[in-house]
């Protein structure tokens, strides 16, 4: 029709396509960080706690930016987006954002405390908690949020609580318990990495559960999931993600069995980006879940543009420089006695 | 009182204030001091006076206790403009989020990541690669300064485009960015981050001085931050006066609420400049008032009268003008006298070096002088926090000032909603305000550690302040080979 045509379509779809990628990544970067929070819950003695802290000193908080960027993004590429999402979510997200707090200020407080029982437990509770937060966004993915039709958001406080919702939730701690471990395997070594060794397996097959119950309900209980999970070509999509996840679990497994210390993590990577892209193409082209498009959510083209001259630009930049940060600091975390 | 309790956009406002006034206390600081470590890491690398690097490890340590704080507080202020203020955020997302997008991009990542090579990675990173660090953390905490006050300036003085059926349409981003406020806004809040680290610093090494403790390591940073305010001090008074001059240009609500002035003064009439006064909201008069003759014409134009009208409070319907005058009245004269302090404060301290009378030994004995540095330490804070309210409270009713009103731009959130997220972080927040100063204190109380080594002179680095921290993988070659 209009000449601009093919533009508008195209950079709301360029842009959907970079907040997914600030999502992934923060959902990895993160939520090892997250993990290995959990995880220090259940670490006997101050020693470990100190190597599990130490081993994110240096990365929690430029993960976490990844999380602040895609906020922020949100907001400029599409703002209905962001003003509805977060109202709609507003419980879970504080829920979320209480629990950054908690495991940010931990870091600091713990090591100038000289008692740190009370930091480790907020760093340990702060990071369920975010991750419990996250899970419900997550669980409301699925469920889809209650719109007018200006797109505004129409549904109630807890509409996120459901058991559905829960389980997803679950699933989601499950799944940085895994990513957690498995960087603990490379971070550590000796009888510490043996546990996180015992620890993945086991984080391993409750992922799967979390992940083919997920699988499984999603077409049940969902209408618009099921027309387009059933639809010509994706379907040939959602039927390859099982068979690679399944293939990539047996994988997974095999290596944490040969003690392999870069696979395990390498593998979880996978597999959270295989989940990723199977949500992707869930949510496409919508940006609110189930009915608000790109398309209509997404700021004037003019806007998209301004953003993604910048944005654009810096995003392999920014990839340089948060890799090179990671190859300073590689190596094993070793606790030096005094 | 009650009414607050129920009121969405009441508690919505409150908790706003609530997140941006305890978020401010941190960034302030750090963003500051990430200059001073600058300048003293620079100094180390120059002179290879082993001073300036004990310095640079003494200051982190602060530094990062602060900036851990500030990153946590900045969470909540990340998302809440879409949790508690939806339809503004979709009125003016198009440009006012995309500049909270560049922050993050340009800004937040870039000192996110380096801050750990500058702070773990003495031992890991060549001197030059970790000097790079440290410009970039300054870097980044200097341009998150400038997005936000680009965006807030926005706020004050919308410009580069229009509203179209309540949405921000933008015509021109550079006009938008470059709005009328922006670049005095920018360097008024730059120097403003600027002169409060180099006061806290200055005092803190003022107790050291008094408490005759490392006298001649903290005489150094005292006069590094003498010099820096020699120019930073007087700099930021006429900043602050062309900020006053422009609110009088573009926001006439806000000057007559920052002035506590009720009634028009016609043209060509002197206006006088009040001194203190006692505002009184409902019978919409000062109760009782100190003035200056005269002054207020020479501030605002140096005229002793002015050709055009400056309008009272009383020219507008009491829903189009600010609420909290008494608030906007004193938060603003409070900066000022901070201001002035500062200058008088610094004169007097360069007066008395010229007098050759800044050895540690002599300030040792200027008792007086070091606690007037000591008092002025979180003085810097107070101005800072008063200048924000000044900003923000005048220029209620509007969130864009003359577009969009604050009460239309709140979220349709149950109040009970924000009532509980307002009292979770109100409480967080106490405590994390009372622990953070408890540690600060303990940094302070235990003082640098002059005995740390030049980083990457032994082989193997063999003192560690950390209980744990990384070493490279130190198998031997064979069984990494095998």
């Amino acid at each position: 029709m209009q000449p601009l045509e093919p533009l508008h379509n195209f950079l709301p779809q360029v842009w959907f396509f970079i907040l997914g990628l600030f999502l992934f990544l923060y959902v990895l970067l993160d939520g090892f960080d997250l993990g290995v929070g959990i995880l220090s819950l259940t670490a006997k003695g101050e020693e470990r706690r100190t190597i599990l802290m130490t081993s994110l000193g240096n990365v929690w908080d430029a993960n976490e930016t990844w999380l602040v960027l895609m906020g922020g993004s949100l907001f400029g590429a599409f703002p209905l987006a962001y003003a509805t999402i977060l109202n709609a979510l507003y419980l879970p997200l504080v829920l979320m954002v209480v629990g950054l707090i908690l495991r940010a200020v931990s870091f600091e407080f713990r090591e100038n405390a000289e008692h740190k029982m009370v930091w480790n437990i907020t760093f340990g509770v702060g990071s369920f908690l975010a991750a419990l937060g996250q899970g419900f966004a997550l669980g409301t993915v699925f469920e889809g949020i209650k719109v007018d039709e200006a797109g505004h958001f129409a549904g109630g406080m807890w509409d996120w609580l459901t058991w559905h919702s829960v389980i997803v939730a679950l699933t989601l701690i499950q799944g940085y318990v895994l990513i957690g471990s498995t960087y603990l395997i490379l971070k550590t070594t000796g009888e510490l990495q043996n546990t996180y060794y015992r620890t993945a397996t086991i984080a391993t097959w409750t992922t799967l559960a979390g992940a083919v119950f997920i699988t499984v309900t999603t077409p049940i209980l969902w209408g618009h999931a099921r027309e387009l999970l059933f639809s010509r070509p994706l379907v040939y999509v959602f039927a390859a993600i099982p068979v690679l996840g399944v293939l990539l679990i047996i994988a997974l497994l095999r290596s944490l069995q040969l003690r392999q210390e870069v696979a395990p993590l390498v593998y979880t990577f996978l597999i959270f980006a295989l989940s990723f892209i199977g949500l992707g193409f869930l949510i496409f082209p919508n940006i609110i879940p189930p009915s608000v498009t790109i398309y209509e959510a997404a700021a004037a083209p003019s806007s998209l543009v301004f953003m993604l001259t910048f944005v654009g630009f810096l995003i392999p930049i920014l990839l340089g420089y948060n890799i090179y940060n990671y190859a300073v600091f590689r190596g094993k975390i070793v606790v030096e006695s005094q | 009182m009650l009414d607050v309790l129920s009121d969405t956009v009441t508690l919505s406002r409150l908790q706003f204030a609530l997140t941006a006034v305890f978020h401010m206390l941190w960034p302030v600081l750090t963003t500051g001091m990430a200059i001073y470590l600058v300048i003293v890491e620079a100094l180390w690398l120059k002179t290879r006076n082993i001073t300036y690097y004990h310095h640079a490890r003494f200051w982190t340590k602060l530094y990062v206790l602060n900036f851990g704080i500030g990153v946590a507080s900045g969470l909540p202020m990340a998302f809440q403009f879409g949790l508690n203020w939806a339809p503004f955020s979709e009125a003016v997302g198009d440009f006012f989020g995309t500049l909270l997008g560049f922050e993050g991009t340009m800004a937040f990542m870039l000192e996110a990541s380096f801050l750990g090579i500058m702070v773990f990675g003495w031992e890991r990173v060549p001197p030059v690669v970790h000097f790079l660090s440290t410009v970039l953390v300054a870097i980044g905490a200097n341009l998150s300064t400038f997005w936000i006050l680009t965006a807030n300036s926005w706020l004050q003085t919308p410009a580069g485009g229009f509203f179209a059926n309540g949405k921000f349409v933008v015509q021109d981003y550079f006009q938008a960015i470059v709005n009328p406020f922006m670049i005095n806004s920018f360097l008024h809040m730059f120097f403003a981050t600027l002169e409060t680290a180099l006061f806290v610093i200055g005092g803190i090494s003022a107790w050291y001085l008094l408490k005759q403790r490392d006298g001649e390591f903290f005489s150094r940073s005292f006069k590094i931050v003498l010099v820096a305010l020699i120019l930073v001090a007087p700099l930021q008074i006429v900043l602050g006066h062309w900020s006053a001059d422009q609110v009088y240009h573009y926001q006439p609500t806000k000057l007559a609420a920052m002035e506590a002035l009720w009634e028009t003064i016609p043209a060509n009439t002197p206006a006088d400049w009040s001194l203190l006064a006692l505002p009184n909201q409902q019978l919409e008069t000062n109760t009782w008032e100190l003035k200056v003759p005269g002054l207020l014409s020479y501030l605002l134009e140096l005229k002793p009268a002015l050709d055009t009208p400056i309008l009272g409070l009383k020219h507008w319907a009491p829903q189009d003008r600010p609420q909290m005058v008494g608030m906007v009245y004193y938060s603003f004269r409070i900066m000022i006298a901070i201001g002035v302090f500062f200058v008088v404060l610094m004169l007097v301290t360069v007066l008395a070096w010229v007098r050759g009378k800044l050895t540690p030994a002599a300030l040792a004995q200027n008792k007086w002088l070091l606690w007037s540095w000591i008092f002025a330490g979180p003085l810097g804070y107070i101005a800072v926090e008063c200048g924000w309210m000044v900003r923000c409270i005048g220029r209620q009713p509007w969130l864009v000032y003359g577009e969009l009103r604050t009460v239309e731009s709140a979220s349709h959130v149950p109040p009970g909603v924000v009532l509980f997220s307002l009292s979770g972080l109100m409480v967080m927040y106490a405590i994390f305000f009372v622990v953070t100063l408890y540690f600060g204190q303990k940094i302070i109380q235990k003082g640098p550690d002059l005995t740390l080594p030049v980083p990457r002179t032994a082989l193997q680095p063999t003192l560690v302040t950390e209980p744990a921290r990384h070493v490279p993988d130190q198998r031997p070659v064979e069984a990494s080979q095998s």
